[in-house]
């Protein structure tokens, strides 16, 4: 009953959101902006490049070990569970966010962004927005290792569900990451302050759970342990457990950590 | 156009607007005068909706600026000090994204750029990189922004801050011709340009308004001379002792003598005196032909040093 209610509050408040933010078209011509501007700067593109290359790396073991005859590993571990992928997990956050709000904080254009008239939301979610989209571009080359496996395995029997598994994590990550991100530079004029403010919340998130898996934590404590562990996530997802709780846990988070954002860009409009 | 009632605005520890209250009318052109400090900024970023204020109230067009803050802004072309813009953004680019922020659709934006781009003699610099801008070329982004969505009024802050004299007088030029048709709050510490191009001047001075009149009256109000320039066939040296000994004279100036004895003088005397009667009689007591006597008309320069800087020393 009471979960009812909740999804129903949730729904309307999401479609208040929307519809504030679609308002006028406002919100789409701030967010095909923001998108506009990842593709066009440089670094966007290296960043394209090296996720590139560490699913190469990926792939290459995938196939080693496989030829090898080892039955228990899985293409989709080892692009979404391996050494490459925290290698891109880690430096990916950071640098697709630190530019969001600090750049606009340093040049001054936030004033002439916010004395438009364009509400803290619709900026605060067109570049969420952007980032995200941007930050799922990221992980279409990686759909060519399953291509490329599928055309050259044809009876291979292809674990769709791992594959759902995959991208839904993947989607989560970058929600609740990209959240993060955002706050760190809505918090600073400087592009590197917010990188580091982001890549430290993001390596504690992980290794607090990382660290709890291995822990021996008293038994009452595990399903906290289990619940926060973006490690142990990314491996039940990546095997084809798509979880619930977890899915709840990072979109809650990544709209607490929305709202905490939304409140620092309104925070000189406090009367103090 | 503009009301403004009783408006103060507190930053931690100092108050930048202390209780002003003015009014701009619709299409007037007022200058926002005072010096570095003063709270002019901060009394347009509370206009503009950027900052809230602190007590009080103004509104636009009669929307309030905190309570209807969208509507106001609607009605404002803005340009803030320093002209922040996107650098990696091509001039057309970002008037475009700029026309379709302030609402505008398809063939709008296309018509109002191309008329903001011209207006602004920016039509050659439409495919530039704006970070490849000169710093007058940048102003005039600025200014176009500000014109696209045709707002009734237009809020300039600083709008010749770091321009050369050539550039300083385009943008005047512009605004005089852009006063036909808008209501605009100008700020400036230029003074020539206030005089030139405004219908009426608020000065601020440490987060109060000092003054708010038309620049003539404001300049009538000085009614004494201050600096008096004359000429006489006399002993240079002892012609300046004599004058120098009036009552009310502050400070003699040699300027020239040429070759059959007509010295030029300046004098300056203190404000609320003149003193050119008593010249006059002291030439003639001493048998000094004298050709010229002439009062220099206060400046509106005058007016502000005096209302930002007796206040100071008080
Ligand atoms: N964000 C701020 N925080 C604290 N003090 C400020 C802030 N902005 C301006 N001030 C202070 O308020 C006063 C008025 O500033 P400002 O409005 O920028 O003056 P002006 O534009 O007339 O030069 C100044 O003394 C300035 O130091
Ligand atoms: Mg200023």
């Amino acid at each position: 009953m009471s979960g009812t209610l909740i999804i129903v509050l949730f729904a309307a408040t999401l479609a208040l959101t929307l519809w504030q933010f679609f308002k006028r078209g406002t919100g789409p011509v701030l967010f095909i902006k923001e998108l506009r501007s990842f593709f066009l700067s440089p670094v966007a593109w290296v960043v394209l490049a090296l996720v590139m290359l560490l699913n190469g790396f990926s792939f290459t073991s995938a196939l080693t070990d496989l030829r090898a005859g080892d039955r228990t590993v899985t293409l989709a571990v080892y692009t979404f569970w391996s050494f490459p992928f925290w290698l891109a997990y880690f430096f990916i956050f950071p640098v697709i966010t630190m530019r969001l709000f600090a750049e606009e904080q340093k040049l001054g254009t936030i004033e002439t962004l916010l004395t438009a008239p364009v509400s803290t939301l619709q900026v605060l979610l067109s570049k969420y927005l952007a980032a995200l989209t941007f930050y799922l571009v990221l992980w279409l080359p990686s759909m060519l290792n399953f291509l490329l496996f599928r055309i050259n395995a044809p009876d291979s029997t292809a674990a769709i569900g791992s594959l759902q598994g995959s991208y839904t994590i993947i989607f989560l990550l970058g929600a609740f990451n990209i959240a993060i991100g955002c706050l760190a530079s809505a918090l600073t004029k400087n592009q590197l302050v917010a990188a580091m403010i982001c890549f430290t919340f993001c390596l504690l998130h992980f290794l607090v759970g990382f660290v709890l898996q291995f822990v021996p934590v008293p038994e009452a404590f595990r399903g906290f342990a289990d619940y926060i562990s973006t490690h142990l996530h990314v491996r039940t997802f990546v095997d084809g457990l798509i979880d619930t709780r977890q899915i709840v846990y990072y979109i809650s988070f990544a709209i607490l950590l929305l709202t905490t954002t939304f409140h620092v860009l309104e925070f000189r409009k406090w009367k103090v | 156009m503009i009301q403004v009632s009783n408006l103060t605005k507190r930053y931690v520890g100092r108050t930048a607007v202390d209780q002003i209250s003015f009014e701009v009318g619709q299409g007037e052109v007022v200058g926002f005068l005072g010096p570095n400090g003063a709270g002019k900024t901060t009394t347009i970023r509370i206009l503009t909706g950027y900052l809230p204020a602190s007590s009080g109230t103004a509104s636009i067009a009669g929307f309030d600026v905190f309570r209807d803050s969208m509507e106001a802004r609607r009605r404002i072309g803005y340009m803030p000090e320093n002209v922040p813009l996107y650098e990696d953004m091509r001039v057309k680019e970002y008037l475009r994204f700029r026309a379709q922020l302030k609402g505008l659709r398809g063939r709008d934006v296309r018509k109002n750029v191309g008329e903001a781009m011209d207006l602004c003699g920016l039509t050659e610099m439409r495919s530039k990189m704006i970070g490849s801008l000169s710093k007058g070329y940048r102003q005039r982004v600025g200014l176009a922004d500000a014109l696209l969505h045709k707002p009734e009024l237009l809020i300039l802050d600083e709008p010749t801050n770091g321009l050369d004299p050539n550039q300083i007088r385009r943008v005047r030029e512009l605004i005089k011709q852009l006063g036909l048709t808008h209501t605009i709050l100008v700020s400036t510490h230029i003074l020539s340009e206030v005089e030139m191009t405004c219908d009426r001047v608020i000065i601020l001075d440490r987060g109060k308004v000092r003054a708010c009149d038309t620049p003539a009256n404001l300049v009538g109000r000085m009614r004494t001379a201050r600096t008096i320039s004359l000429e006489l066939q006399a002993e240079a040296p002892l012609a300046i002792d004599k004058i120098k000994t009036l009552p009310g004279v502050k400070k003699v100036v040699k300027e020239s003598i040429d070759e059959n004895g007509w010295t030029r003088l300046t004098v300056r005397a203190e404000s609320g005196r003149d003193v050119r009667e008593s010249i006059a009689l002291i030439a003639a007591d001493n048998a000094w032909p004298l050709r010229e006597l002439h009062a220099h008309k206060a400046t509106l320069e005058d007016v502000f040093v005096e209302i930002t800087q007796s206040e100071h020393s008080s």
